[in-house]
């Protein structure tokens, strides 16, 4: 019985040992965020803390690029946009992150809108980052376009069918229209251009128009819109052009046959322009290594990381100096909407306001 | 007088760590209780009117449905196993418990991979024989979908405690059944369900709390539940308020169903006060009737396991190359240490509380075991900024002592992994609870109270009489917490250190991103872990037995 005692108690230790294991242990880690052991080597050019919400090998392989070029240790948290958001907001002035790095231009336009970036000045950035693809007070840079295109089914539809966003909610397309739901983050952004475009009316209008049209009640992903065309559900899908060059160099040979039977579209080429959303980042406020934050996004918009985005992750570059890799070139040149990204952020809660109201699932 | 004969009789060294324990488990999930309260704004009043109603519809339609076929599963194969012969029993008495390795989401994902138009079923169709079928009918995302990947992840929860439950309890009221004339489908119904209800209102609770807490499946399915709600306020329209104040009262309903539940079941006790517990002697059947039954088993096995795991085993040596390097040896690693760590927290703290929710008869000791359960029912990422607004408050409060030690940053504890397990066990105490509360339940009061009254202090009673009786609800309850630990996602995206992966975090960024190929290894991983545990737990089990 004492034996028995004994274990349990052994096994308490043993925990206990193992707690202050893991709690010095992440202290060794945290030291050089902290910046105390920087003055030991003088060789070590320190850290720049990162929360980001994208989840790229691309990205992943840039950071280590940059380590090697500029000795800065990259340290970062990746997880969703809006939930480090709200941690950026209750840590506060304690934060640790230098660089809030998201895939949604309104969710950077949140950021500033919260407080939580700062304005920064700095001639590379503003010369490889164009005016409409960053903040006004300089507070993020867009880094990388995606474009929301038309996907359509080669044998059934040709180019000559389509025209604009506007006209899929016309009568020729009843039952073809696939997109998915209103949760989803693009599709938020999509109604956010359309509302500081074309005002609240129109973009309610057109969501309207669009529920009347689709296929089915939307479900999936952006790729799940593509297969659900090949399977003749539909047409035509909305979706972006990076989930589409993914599936084009997929590995399973069906979904690769999929891409293949669908051509991509630019709409509104005539009138306002083909809906671009970016990615993009900026110094937080309470950043603690503002000068590394700087380097690192100067490095991010420099032809040589730029060429990579479009490379390996299939997203169109914002630096005017790159040109778009082959696959994306082979899609055509195309006139994006003239807007302000920050419009995005600006519209987006009352984008999926009137997307609930016409109850767009 | 009458006070101090009270805290004479209650203030003991469990019932203080029970307080302690329990108050430092709820204190995240206070702050969002408190948000009920808060005054609604103008986002509050779209959810309102456009959101809630149909959502909550479609809530109450999975929750009912999934609640009812898991019952059904679970409690018919804990039977089956328990009471017949058929061809590699031995082997489902845990194989049926595997399911639970798949996280519901990859389940989920998966099983679409497989239907959907490039999937192998459709392929194969088209490829092989030229047949086009409607794309329809293979169609999973849709509610019933739901129900299916929820009911055949999450069966595990009752099939393992209600076996465990049978296996030792039910033996007399069996045979006395069988001996008055019962047929075995009168059994079942009158005998085994009734006699089980404890055991079945655990394991199923806990099922219908992770169908509540899920964003995973149903916002990849494109179905709009309660946590939708959640989730559209706080990711939508950017109004965290509104969706804590959701969060909170969904809470506060479930909280209402589990008392009620503890309410009305009352004092009614199904505890033996018989020392030798007769284990019950499977019997069997004639060739059809076994040939039947292995049929029903392999068949929820195959669909619950198999088919999943060939499947991303499949996908997993498709982008192996591309996927694989050494950081996985890390991400195992973290993964296993977390879970090991959490699990453990989880049983100690589950021990304490069960051990004195037992002991006392006042209704607020039950009341207290029901708010160990409450931060299960909600999402995961709203009880994340929970611990971190703890969390950050207590390192404010700690400024002065880091200050002392030469420490010039202002958050320590905050970018810590203890942070991380503090959440993991706060979320996850009912799943280490559930099968102790039941363990206790089971051996009820008596050998306690004999050896109290001879003279044995309830501390060494504990550890001589209790534990010892307990053993096999406490291996069940840690792998059970084990496993969850080792699935979990949202907290761990929330509040994870600088540099920090685990195996689920990994799975995520690629399935999160539509490239559920190359989330396979990592999801891989992830069952085989959770599986080699379950197998541990089913020796140690048997060991335990014999």
């Amino acid at each position: 019985m004492n034996n028995r005692k004994f274990k349990f108690l052994s096994i308490l230790f043993t925990l206990a040992v193992m707690l202050l294991a893991a709690c010095s242990g992440n202290n060794n880690s945290a030291e050089p965020e902290t910046g105390t052991k920087a003055d030991e080597e003088t060789k070590d050019a320190g850290v720049v803390n990162l929360y980001t919400s994208r989840h790229y090998e691309t990205d992943d392989a840039l950071f280590e690029q940059f380590t090697e070029e500029t000795g800065i240790k990259v340290n970062v948290v990746k997880g969703e946009e809006d939930e480090l958001m709200e941690r950026l907001t209750r840590e506060g002035e304690a934060t640790e992150a230098d660089v809030f790095y998201t895939a949604d231009a309104g969710r950077l336009h949140w950021a500033k809108e919260k407080g939580l970036l700062q304005s920064i000045e700095s001639e590379t950035l503003e010369a490889n980052v164009p005016e409409n693809y960053r903040d006004i007070d300089n507070e993020w840079f867009g880094l990388t376009k995606r474009a929301r295109v038309i996907v359509y089914a080669k044998d059934r539809v040709t180019p000559e069918d389509l025209s604009t966003y506007e006209a899929l909610t016309e009568e020729q397309w009843k039952g073809k229209v696939l997109i998915r739901s209103s949760e989803n983050i693009y599709n938020q952004s999509l109604v956010a251009s359309f509302i500081s475009l074309n005002g609240a009316d129109a973009a309610k209008e057109w969501a309207q128009g669009i529920v009347n049209n689709m296929a089915r009640d939307p479900e999936g992903g952006d790729r799940d819109q593509a297969k659900a065309i090949a399977a003749g559900e539909g047409d035509v899908a909305v979706m972006n052009t990076y989930y589409f060059g993914q599936m084009l160099n997929s590995e399973d040979a069906e979904e690769v046959k999929v891409a293949e039977q669908l051509g991509v579209f630019f709409p509104n080429q005539e009138t306002n322009g083909t809906h671009v959303n970016v990615s993009g980042a900026g110094v937080t406020k309470h950043a603690k290594n503002k000068e590394n934050a700087i380097k690192f996004l100067e490095f991010l918009s420099s032809e040589e990381a730029q060429g990579q985005f479009s490379e390996a992750n299939y997203e169109y570059p914002v630096n005017p100096n790159v040109e778009p890799s082959e696959l994306l070139a082979s899609w055509g040149d195309f006139k994006a909407q003239d807007l302000n990204m920050s419009e995005l952020g600006k519209y987006n809660a009352d984008a999926l306001k009137l997307m609930n109201e016409v109850e767009w699932k | 007088m009458k006070a101090i004969r009270f805290f004479r009789l209650h203030l003991n060294v469990w019932s203080i760590m029970s307080i302690i324990f329990t108050l430092l488990i709820i204190s995240p999930t206070l702050s969002i209780f408190i948000q009920i309260f808060e005054k609604p704004n103008e986002n509050w009043y779209h959810i309102q009117e456009f959101l809630l109603k149909n959502y909550i519809q479609n809530t109450l339609v999975i929750v009912f449905f999934t609640g009812f076929f898991s019952v059904m599963i679970g409690v018919s194969l804990a039977w089956l196993v328990t009471a017949y012969r058929f061809p590699l029993r031995n082997f489902f008495k845990w194989g049926l418990i595997l399911p639970l390795a798949i996280p519901p989401y990859i389940g989920a994902y998966t099983y679409h991979g497989i239907l959907n138009y490039t999937g192998v079923v459709q392929a194969t169709l088209r490829n092989q024989f030229d047949i086009k079928a409607n794309h329809a009918y293979f169609d999973i995302m849709n509610i019933p979908g739901a129900i299916f990947i929820f009911t055949i992840f999450l069966y595990p929860y009752v099939y393992i405690i209600t076996r465990a439950y049978l296996e030792q309890q039910s033996a007399s009221l069996v045979e006395n059944a069988r001996l008055l004339g019962s047929g075995p489908v009168q059994l079942f119904f009158r005998v085994i369900m009734p006699i089980s209800r404890t055991a079945i209102v655990g394991g199923v609770s806990l099922v219908v709390l992770e169908v509540l807490n899920d964003y995973g499946v149903v916002s990849y399915f494109g179905i709009q539940v309660f946590t939708t709600a959640i989730f559209q306020a706080w990711f939508g329209m950017s109004d965290v308020a509104s969706a804590i104040k959701l969060a909170g009262i969904l809470m506060a309903i479930v909280f209402a169903i589990l008392f009620l539940e503890k309410v009305l079941r009352g004092r009614k006790k199904y505890s033996y006060s018989n020392a030798k517990v007769r284990p019950l002697e499977p019997i069997s059947l004639s060739r059809e009737k076994t040939a039947v039954l292995f049929v029903y088993t392999a068949l929820i096995f195959t669909i619950g396991f198999v088919i999943p795991f060939v499947q991303l085993f499949q996908w997993m040596l498709l982008t192996f190359e591309k996927v694989a390097s050494e950081e996985f040896l890390t991400l195992i690693f973290n993964s296993v240490y977390v879970s090991l760590i959490a699990a453990s927290l989880i049983m100690v703290i589950a021990l304490v509380i069960g051990n004195f929710t037992r002991l006392s008869d006042g209704a607020w000791a039950k009341a207290v075991s029901r708010i160990t359960v409450l931060g299960y029912s909600i999402p995961g990422a709203v009880i994340a900024i929970g611990v971190l607004t703890f969390f950050l408050w207590i390192d404010r409060q700690l400024k002065g002592v880091y200050h002392a030690m030469g420490i010039e940053a202002p958050i320590i504890l905050s970018l810590s992994i203890i942070m991380l397990l503090f959440a993991y066990v706060s979320r996850f105490l009912a799943i280490g609870f559930n099968p102790i509360d039941s363990g206790f339940d089971k051996i009820g009061r008596s050998f306690t109270e004999a050896s109290r009254l001879l003279g044995i202090p309830l501390t060494r009673t504990f550890f001589k009489v209790d534990l010892p009786m307990i053993r096999g609800a406490v291996f069940g309850g840690f792998t059970l917490a084990f496993i969850e630990v080792m699935k979990e996602l949202p907290l761990t995206l929330l509040l994870q250190p600088f540099n920090f992966y685990t195996l689920a975090t990994k799975a995520f960024q690629y399935a999160n991103d539509e490239r559920i190929y190359e989330a396979a290894l990592a999801s891989m991983l992830i069952i085989l872990i959770s599986g080699v545990s379950i197998f541990i737990f089913h020796k140690v089990l048997e060991k335990e037995n014999r």
